[in-house]
């Protein structure tokens, strides 16, 4: 029996250089005569810059360069197509669009003296009262032209006769704040030219991005542009786009003349990666009195800037998700002097935590149980799209989680729970996200004359598993144990990959590496049955089977040759790139449920249990899964309990930049957390039965916490986060 | 090694001259003086994983960036700089500290530790093996800081039980979310260690 290298859980094969400090990431990049760069932004969030005095940081201590709008060279702006989605370039004019915009760069031989000559920049600006606050403008909300996550203004049957139809009807409004990704890494560019060849080590989830971006800023051509990314310190979402410090560092290196290292300061990661958008939302959502939906009515109103107005809080799971007839989504935006909004993990948690709570009410309303509710609205099919999805198993999820976490024993009646100190709630939602549905990727397959392959992809590893999975599909697919194969990425010399986002990385760059390596493998066994004197000679290349290093007849297993005995033979190395095949999109699933503890008298929520349970199609490595699942559970607590970056009303400047302010969670936040897979391969995967999963388990577990807060306490707090102010004044 | 000190008053010299530009930035009162000042160095020793290092640095550098910029010792990680999130950490004289907030020449004469000095040779610190064997990271950018608290947990007695763990251990955030591997590679950890 041959040792299947998919599904086990094996341990990342880059754990030994993340635990001994091997694993360098973009800072860590040894480049010869590297100086440093350090940002100056605008302090103000509309108007212009009147006047820069560079003077006093020109003549400070080992300064290269102090760059602003009137010496930095003239930049060509890279297109959205290159996933460079702001709309301008800043250091280019005087104009300020939003506060923590860079205004100037300095350049010094060391970090220290950058930072003290940043501080000697002076700037004037012609300031304008700045608009910063979504429930001010509301009446300017407007409909944007569609992107690619589907239309703005989407309807399908006619929502007035399902909700007039309705036996019950909940209405609800539902806010979210402003959230910042807060990647532990925060961006670094280091910058190295070569005459006209660049160099970037860059903090990316996307170095074909980046690389394209930078060959059109500077009109260069692509093999003059090297992009490298071995290691990231997390991205979810911060590091997809290409964001302008980038194309500045660049910039400035090459006016220095020097290598330039550039790592934001965690106060300007506030705005230079984009955010979660606030939003506002209003839904109507009709049932019959068996539970199942008439109609629903989800208007999102979201915060865009003024040069940008892409909508990243898209509506997909009320879309999507649940056999209604009658659904109508919109969504609106209102222009703002703030940054533009942008993916943060898992981007359709907004819509969902507001579907899934409103659920939640509906079941209170029908006097029907939440779980039960959504099993009688459950489709086999993508409701927006008409078509099947490859599979779904999320009904045996919601029965699985409801055994293991032993919600048969609830008592549904609000504030009935309780322990000695406090109130006890449980609550439960529905774990959605569209994986993938994006462009394909390449894979190169090497197979030396020792027998050992090596593949290689452009793709990225944000922590997500990328190095150990595709190894494990490669090896899989080749028929050779995991220390025979090694994969490599991280590096724009290789074959193009889409970027590490969209939960894409699965059905992308692996469905790359297993058509690359099936055609090698193909290739192999050509030859041994080629050979004269191969024990395989003569075999049809269908009978022949891999595994375990070994070319071997299916049905005759003694019959076999090693993979190290053909390549030796054949005296010559094969090698195999894929085409890029845009990867199909998956909906990846499942069933989420919480136990909270409501402290009555200083109002903290603390999560006491969870259990998931998730259909991602065949799990690759239980291991790097579940991995995924308790981080996206996590930032569900951050996004539900804490998360809030507050901006100065008159001011629109950011007031929490920084970890002490924005509260995420931290290890005393967590309990232990259930996990587990349906694990059934999904037969439209293009990657051995899996789906993308990594945006998934973040879904659900929102509206759980917040559906578990009502159960404990009797009230709904609609306005997230849902913090102790919140539930003191709801109870008092 | 006396003659690698700065002298005392070098230090205080400089020291002041810093204190000075961070109260006034970014309106500076008077320029020309902080830069004569700030161009003033110390040479000073430091010994980290058991290696002498002799550097001649600003006494404005913080021990973070003197391992990372000056030293070359990358694994220690930069997440804020101002003490908030806990990748900086390392040991000094086996106390876990945030080298962000500490300056190089105030650690001089002390042992430093960082994960570079964790190992010995191939074979893993019983740390390092619990973390992957338990998946207690995934980036990784926290896991330089969490090893090293995580080994000042286990030698301070900070782990009886997994809610003792969580608490001690929440000085080092990690943004992947991997809390509960964290607490069960600290707890196997502390099982082989003792
Ligand atoms: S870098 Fe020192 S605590 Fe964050
Ligand atoms: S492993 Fe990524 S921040 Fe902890």
């Amino acid at each position: 029996m041959t040792e299947s290298q998919v599904g086990r859980p094996v341990s990342r094969v880059d754990g030994v250089a993340k635990v001994t400090g091997a694993a360098r990431y973009a800072a860590d990049a040894e480049v010869r005569g590297v100086t440093h760069a350090v940002l100056v932004m605008s302090t103000v969030a509309r108007g212009r810059v009147t006047a820069v005095d560079t003077a006093g940081a020109s003549a400070a201590p080992g300064v290269l360069g102090v760059f602003t709008h009137q010496n930095l060279a003239r930049l060509a702006l890279p297109s959205p197509a290159v996933a460079f989605l702001k709309r301008f370039l800043p250091v280019q004019d005087d104009l300020i669009r939003h506060a923590g915009q860079p205004v100037a760069i300095v350049v010094a031989d060391t970090l220290e003296r950058a930072q003290q000559a940043s501080g000697l920049v002076g700037v004037s600006y012609r300031a304008e009262p700045p608009r910063v606050v979504l429930a001010d403008d509301m009446g300017e909300a407007y409909i944007p032209p569609q992107t690619n996550d589907g239309a703005n203004d989407y309807v399908r049957g006619d929502v007035a006769a399902g909700l007039a139809a309705a036996h019950a009807v909940a209405e609800t409004t539902y806010t979210t704040p402003m959230q910042h990704h807060n990647a532990l890494e925060p961006s670094v560019t280091v910058a190295a030219w070569d005459g006209d060849r660049l160099t970037v080590h860059e903090s990316t989830q996307g170095i074909s991005n980046t690389q394209n971006a930078l060959m059109q800023a500077f009109g260069l051509a692509r093999e003059n542009v090297r992009v490298l990314s071995p290691y990231l310190g997390g991205g979810f979402g911060a590091k997809g786009p290409v964001w302008p410090h980038t194309v500045l560092t660049a910039a400035v290196a090459r006016q220095v003349g020097r290598p330039v290292k550039l790592v934001l300061t965690r106060a300007q990661a506030y705005t230079s990666n984009g955010h979660r958008a606030e939003t506002h939302q209003v839904l109507r959502v009709g049932a019959a009195r068996d539970g199942r939906l008439t109609a629903i009515q989800h208007t999102v109103t979201q915060q865009v800037s003024r040069t940008e107005d892409a909508l990243l809080n898209s509506s997909e799971p009320t879309r999507i998700l649940y056999a209604c007839p009658n659904v109508r989504s919109t969504q609106q935006a209102v222009r703002l002097d703030l940054p533009m909004g942008s993916f943060v993990r898992s981007p359709e948690t907004a819509t969902s935590h507001a579907l899934e709570s409103t659920l939640d009410e509906l079941s209170y309303t029908l006097g029907l149980d939440p779980v039960e509710l959504r099993v009688r609205n459950w489709s086999a099919t993508n409701q927006e799209s008409g078509e099947r999805h490859g599979s779904s198993y999320l009904r045996e999820c919601y029965e699985r989680g409801a055994e293991r976490f032993g919600w048969s024993r609830r008592d549904p009646r609000p504030g009935s729970m309780r322990d000695r100190d406090g109130l006890i709630g449980w609550g439960m939602a529905t774990a959605a996200h569209t994986a993938g549905g994006r462009p394909g990727s390449s894979a190169t397959v090497t197979i030396g004359v020792d027998g050992t392959a090596r593949i290689r992809s452009g793709t990225q590893d944000l922590g997500t598993g990328t190095y150990t999975v595709m190894r494990q599909l490669g090896a899989e697919v080749l028929g050779l144990r995991l220390r025979g194969v090694r994969f490599d990425l991280g590096d724009s010399a290789f074959p193009a990959a889409f970027a590490s986002a969209a939960s894409a990385t699965v059905p992308s760059v692996g469905a790359g590496v297993v058509r690359a390596a099936t055609a090698a493998r193909d290739r192999v066994i050509a030859l041994a049955v080629a050979d004269p004197d191969s024990p395989l000679h003569g075999a049809a290349p269908d009978q022949v089977s891999v595994g375990d290093g070994d070319l071997f007849l299916t049905e005759r297993p003694s019959r076999r040759v090693g993979y190290r005995q053909v390549m030796r033979r054949h005296g010559r190395l094969i090698e195999v790139t894929s085409e890029a095949v845009f990867a199909p999109m998956g909906y990846s699933v499942g069933a989420t449920f919480v136990e909270v503890h409501v402290d009555p008298v200083l109002g903290r929520v603390q999560v006491r249990r969870m259990v998931g349970v998730f259909d991602c199609g065949r799990v690759l490595n239980h291991r790097t899964a579940r991995s995924q699942a308790i981080g996206g559970a996590i930032w569900a607590i951050g996004f539900t309990l804490s998360e809030h970056t507050l901006v100065d009303p008159n001011l629109g400047r950011i007031v929490t930049p920084n970890l002490s302010g924005y509260l995420v969670p931290v290890n005393a936040d967590v309990p232990d957390i259930d996990v587990s897979f349906i694990d059934k391969p999904d037969p439209s995967s293009p990657a051995l039965g899996a789906r993308g999963f990594g945006e998934t388990p973040m879904t659900g577990v929102t509206a759980a916490i917040g559906n578990a807060v009502y159960h404990a306490t009797g009230h709904r707090i609609r306005d997230l986060p849902i913090t102790q102010d919140k539930i003191i004044a709801a109870l008092s | 090694m006396s003659e690698e000190d700065p002298t005392r008053r070098t230090v205080i010299k400089v020291g002041a001259a810093v204190a000075a530009v961070a109260t006034a930035a970014p309106a500076l009162p008077d320029v020309a003086e902080a830069k004569a000042a700030v161009t003033d160095t110390a040479r000073i020793s430091l010994k980290v994983n058991g290696v002498t290092h002799r550097q001649e640095l600003e006494a404005r550098v913080t021990l973070l960036d003197a391992l990372r910029e000056r030293i070359g010792l990358t694994g220690t990680k930069k997440g804020c700089d101002r003490g908030e999130c806990g990748a900086c950490t390392v040991l000094v004289d086996g106390r876990r500290i945030k080298s962000c907030l500490t300056l190089a020449v105030m650690q001089q004469g002390r042992e430093i530790t960082t994960v570079e000095g964790l190992a010995r040779g191939d074979a893993l610190h019983p740390v390092q093996a619990a973390f992957i064997r338990n998946d207690g990271f995934q980036c990784g950018f926290c896991t330089p800081g969490q090893l090293m608290s995580a080994v000042a947990c286990v030698h301070e007695g900070h782990t009886g039980s997994d809610d003792e763990i969580r608490e001690w251990m929440s000085g080092n955030l990690c943004r992947c979310g991997c809390y509960p591997n964290i607490v069960a590679s600290v707890r196997q950890a502390a099982k082989e260690m003792s």
